[in-house]
């Protein structure tokens, strides 16, 4: 489904991903870990296309299709997905507004009608509930002054509303308490889907205890660095990055 | 005329005679240059029209161009214009329109300016009475009212104008009101452009506990101009001023906002919140924006901000990731960046009305 070859990306003329190569396959929840500054929210963002974010040599190819060639919003509709490490807050757009606008885009990018105030009322309803994003958060400006956890949970009830086929995690549980992260994980694990491919990316190895991965990948100065199963995520709890990462970051 | 008026406008005349028609050179007028858009037309000296609507039960209407003027006009006409072109508009008009008001009146009113030349308004509310004023600006070559507003002890007034999109051009208003004690005053000002437009508004607090809640936004798109130009004066103690204005300037327009706040000696416990924000869409849009505060008292609160920008890239890129095409991004954050002064519209209908106006021309403008 999602095939990195050599993937060089450089923000502003400095590179920060230096030949990367990652496969996930059609239903694989695969996870990075990586010390801060190793590349993983620049890997997020550029396979959710974000402006700035310049890929210099290599390719990403998504279902077969050069996704680095595609606006944000045709890969939304193609069913790329990136929760954010720091949601973005929106005075003046109401949540229930901006959830019924970019879902109805996705649909109309995808060639199929849009879905009416009440439709789209009760799909978010029955997600949300699950969720526990309460109706008045719904009402709310789109983030703005949600906690950590409600940000997180509105991310994960997009997430839900949009069935992607590639979710992408970036830090999710950054900012969160164990309640919080549960109730998360709960969400994600709900999402999981032998036709989803998900991509977890992660500092801490906590997140890894609730969703378990199928696969784990180091990521330290822009490269892999080091793979394995989820018993990786243990070992690097117990000795650290720098036992992995050989070379500086 | 009675004695009193002539002598008004005796003076008025005098003072538009020492200035002449306001150009780029005069402070004030800085960023519209009346005298370069009229080029050597001038402004004239024909009589612009007026036009009310339905008379609602508590509303007294008296016809500036008849003789025999009741003493309440007598006594509140033309007595507030110390400015260039109210001066001239009070010494030039010999028509207008004369508003009483004396109760609660729950159903707006609609005042319409129209055609070219100058015209006087005076809406004066009696004490303890309310009224949603509902302003609208025909399009004409040039245009210069003169609106003098009295607010009687604890009288209401919400007045929201809406100044369209018009072309070539020049439309100028000078508002000049008085607010008595517990009077309270909301003022919406929504303009999408013309050749030159501009809206000045000078507010005296007069009275223990006055209250003035400017707001406006302003979306322009080609080569349009659009200008708000504010001076609260804090006469009393204990007076409230707030004023929220948001611009959205695109193509090679120029939006300006003005906003003066003084405090006058001994009016302490005044509040003052002024904020002027404004987003340019293109390298050749201009956004002029100018707080000032003034303030000889010693116990007030006063605070000013203003911003230019363009939109956020970072909300931008959260909307596209989420499926939402850019021209469709982007219209939703300018929507979302003019709301608030929107937001600042009591009636909901009236609010409704701007807000679609204010769709229509994002929809040029993104």
């Amino acid at each position: 489904m999602l095939e990195i070859k050599n993937l060089h990306v450089a923000i502003g003329g400095k590179e920060i991903l230096k030949g990367l190569n990652l496969s996930i396959g059609v239903g694989e929840v695969h996870a990075i870990m990586g010390p801060n500054g190793s590349g993983k929210s620049t890997l997020s963002y550029v396979l959710a296309g974000r402006a700035g974010y310049d890929i210099t040599e290599g390719s990403i190819s998504y279902n077969g299709e050069d996704l680095g060639a595609l606006a944000p919003e045709i890969r939304a509709a193609k069913g790329v997905f990136l929760a954010m490490q720091y949601p973005v807050e929106i005075p003046g757009v109401t949540t229930m507004m901006f959830l019924k606008t970019a879902l109805n885009s996705q649909r109309r990018a995808r060639g199929e009608t849009d879905l009416d105030a009440v439709g789209v009322l009760k799909l978010v309803r029955a997600k949300a509930k699950t969720l526990n994003v309460s109706e008045e958060m719904l009402k709310r400006a789109l983030n703005v002054g949600f906690s950590g956890g409600e940000k997180k949970r509105l991310e994960i009830l997009q997430m839900a509303l949009f069935e992607p086929k590639l979710a992408i995690l970036d830090e999710t549980d950054s900012g969160l308490d164990i309640d919080a992260l549960k109730l998360v994980a709960e969400g994600v694990n709900a999402l999981r889907d032998p036709s989803r491919a998900m991509l977890v990316i992660t500092h801490y190895q906590r997140l890894l205890d609730y969703i378990v991965p199928d696969r784990i990948h180091v990521l330290a100065g822009g490269k892999i660095v080091a793979e394995g199963g989820k018993e990786l995520a243990l070992e690097l709890e117990a000795k650290g990055y720098e036992h992995i990462v050989k070379e500086p970051a | 005329m009675s004695l009193a008026v002539a002598t008004r406008k005796a003076g008025a005349a005098a003072i538009f005679g020492s200035h002449g028609v306001p150009h780029r050179r005069v402070e004030e007028w800085k960023y519209s240059d009346l005298k370069s858009a009229l080029g050597e037309a001038g402004i004239g000296t024909g009589q612009a029209l007026w036009q009310a609507g339905t008379l609602l039960d508590g509303v007294e209407l008296f016809d500036l161009s008849k003789s025999n003027p009741p003493d309440w006009v007598q006594k509140h006409f033309g007595v507030a214009d110390r400015n260039i072109m109210g001066s001239a508009s009070l010494s030039l008009s010999d028509g207008g329109v004369a508003l009483r008001v004396a109760k609660a009146v729950l159903a707006p009113l609609k005042l319409a300016f129209d055609g070219n030349g100058h015209v006087r308004g005076l809406l004066v509310l009696e004490a303890g009475s309310s009224l949603t004023l509902v302003e609208s600006v025909g399009i004409a070559d040039f245009r210069n009212v003169g609106f003098e507003i009295v607010l009687g002890e604890s009288a209401s007034l919400e007045h929201v104008r809406i100044s369209p999109e018009s072309g070539d051009a020049v439309l100028v208003e000078e508002a000049s009101l008085r607010i008595a004690a517990g009077g309270r005053y909301r003022g919406h000002f929504a303009g999408f452009g013309s050749k030159l437009s501009r809206m000045e508004l000078e507010i005296a607090l007069e009275g223990e506990g006055a209250e003035a809640h400017l707001s406006g936004v302003a979306v322009l798109d080609g080569k349009r101009h659009s200008d708000v130009t504010t001076h609260v004066i804090h006469r009393h103690g204990n007076t409230t001023s707030t004023q929220r204005f948001k611009h959205v300037a695109g193509g090679n327009s120029k939006a300006v906002y003005q906003g003066k706040v003084t405090v006058a000696k001994g009016a302490n416990g005044s509040d003052s919140n002024q904020s002027a924000k404004a987003l340019l869409l293109g390298e050749n849009a201009e956004a002029d924006l100018k707080p000032e505060l003034e303030i000889f008292a010693d116990d007030v609160k006063c605070a000013h901000g203003a911003a230019v920008g363009d939109l956020d890239a970072e909300s931008l890129f959260y909307l596209r990731a989420r499926g939402i095409p850019e021209t469709e991004a982007r219209g939703l954050l300018l929507q979302a960046f003019l709301e608030d002064a929107v937001a600042e519209i009591a009636s909901t209908d009236q609010r409704e009305l701007v807000r679609t106006e204010m769709l229509t021309a994002l929809k040029r403008v993104a």
